[in-house]
């Protein structure tokens, strides 16, 4: 739900505008952070960032619901809070070059995705001194979805708000997407268990150290 | 959504009307004011217009007009949750609401449909940080590739039964089968830097100018600015 994507022109100036200003200045400091990353870390990110935009693309079928899946908790782990930013940022501008999320709110919905993403990794690491990989994984998923989904709840209620909505409305919206963001957090974080069980499995050097081997949580 | 980039991406590399010969540059600044016009326009009347311009250098850049109400309509199903919100009785309010996005929208589906990925990227790259630059860049190339992937690891995961059972298996599976996507992503990130250093990559990925060479269909681009301009100008202040 979290990369459901704002379009332009439903939002007030008040709000996109400085979280365009704010997304700039993350990208900014993002790019000191990972400066001395390698050619082939700036790859593997556009791999990821691809992985991303390709996987928003799978419809998992939830009755008569769709629900596409982001990988969001996953990609923040395994690329670290910079790095993930810059390429939820990337991923934003691509899709709204084709009409998928405005062209001025690029930098809030960077911000709504972006806010998840970049916590996956210190909760990663937090939940990896108690339990192994894939429940570390599954958690961090889990908090990225849940901290997105709550950012996207807050950014279009206030939008619906500055628009003279009525509470009622607002209540309403909230009621509808209040469910479909809890049922978006228990699917990636399963998913984020898959991802994670494997990868402890064949290449755990990929996984941030500080979480056990996958064997312990049988 | 990623067979809609396909499609215009193709439609923007083969294409070959004066709009694809026109500069990436003018093209992205006439189309950034087209989506600045359509966010800040009062005028219902303006936003009539600019929505009927945006069609016209649509159907002119003769972009398939299938792909063309696939790209642009993405945006009606938000903009309906802000339309029944904002509800007031009249028709100018959920007119004004569905024109901005729309309006944006094919203007943006206009330029990338004419306009070959890098040309569009690389002046993006130059005023973005370098590293957000070619994260364009590269995403972009690695995207079609880990779609097929990911297309066939979900076809092989239904016939070898992995679509069966309950939501937590199917789930996991599938998480599994993107951890094969991203070991192939670190694999294919090693294949792509040596490539990058054999063809002497210089530390920012396309050097190249051709986003602001000009030519005469640049001309073309100019005057539907100036004609968006002048009609911005008089119907700024109508109802």
């Amino acid at each position: 739900m979290s990369h459901l994507h704002i379009p332009d022109g439903v939002l007030p100036i008040l709000l996109w505008a400085p979280g365009l200003g704010l997304a700039l200045l993350l990208l900014v400091l993002s790019t000191l952070v990972v400066r001395g990353a390698s050619r082939q870390q700036v790859a593997y990110q556009g791999a990821l960032g691809a992985l991303m935009l390709a996987v928003m693309a799978v419809e998992v079928p939830l009755g008569p619901l769709e629900y596409h899946l982001s990988l969001l908790g996953p990609v923040g782990v395994l690329l670290g809070p910079a790095a993930t930013f810059q390429v939820v940022f990337v991923v934003n501008a691509v899709l709204a070059l084709v009409g998928h999320g405005g062209l001025t709110v690029v930098g809030l919905n960077a911000l709504v995705l972006g806010a998840g993403g970049v916590l996956a990794r210190p909760v990663y690491r937090l939940l990896g001194r108690r339990f192994g990989a894939p429940v570390s994984m599954s958690g961090a998923a889990v908090v990225a979805q849940a901290v997105s989904g709550a950012l996207w709840l807050v950014v279009v209620g206030l939008g619906l708000r500055s628009g003279a909505a009525g509470a009622a409305r607002v209540g309403l919206f909230a009621g509808v997407a209040f469910p479909m963001w809890i049922i978006g957090i228990l699917i990636e974080s399963v998913v984020a268990f898959g991802v994670a069980r494997f990868l402890a499995r064949v290449r755990p050097d990929l996984l941030p150290g500080g979480a056990r081997p996958v064997e312990e949580e049988r | 959504m990623i067979n809609t980039l396909a499609q215009i991406d193709y439609v923007a590399s083969s294409g070959t009307t004066p709009w694809h010969r026109a500069s990436a540059l003018t093209k992205l600044l006439f189309a950034s004011g087209l989506v600045l016009l359509a966010v800040f326009a009062p005028s219902l009347r303006l936003l009539g217009g600019l929505y009927a311009v945006v069609w016209a250098l649509v159907l002119t850049a003769r972009l398939p007009w299938r792909l063309t109400l696939a790209a642009s309509g993405y945006p009606l199903a938000f903009t309906l949750l802000f339309l029944l919100a904002r509800w007031d009785g009249t028709a100018g309010t959920p007119l004004r609401l569905l024109l901005r996005p729309l309006t944006a929208s094919l203007a943006a589906v206009w330029l990338v449909g004419t306009t070959p990925y890098p040309d569009l990227f690389a002046p993006l790259s130059r005023v973005l940080p370098r590293s957000v630059g070619d994260g364009l860049f590269l995403t972009y190339r690695a995207l079609f590739e880990l779609m097929g992937r990911i297309s066939g690891l979900w076809r092989a995961l239904r016939l070898r039964g992995g679509a069966s059972g309950t939501a937590r298996r199917r789930l996991t599976l599938a998480g599994e089968g993107f951890a094969t996507i991203v070991l192939y992503g670190f694999d294919r990130s090693q294949r792509v830097y040596d490539i990058m250093l054999l063809r002497g990559h210089s530390g920012r990925i396309c050097g190249c100018h051709h986003y602001a060479e000009w030519s005469r269909a640049d001309l073309l681009v100019a005057a539907a600015g100036l004609v968006v301009t002048a009609g911005a100008v008089f119907l700024w202040k109508l109802p």
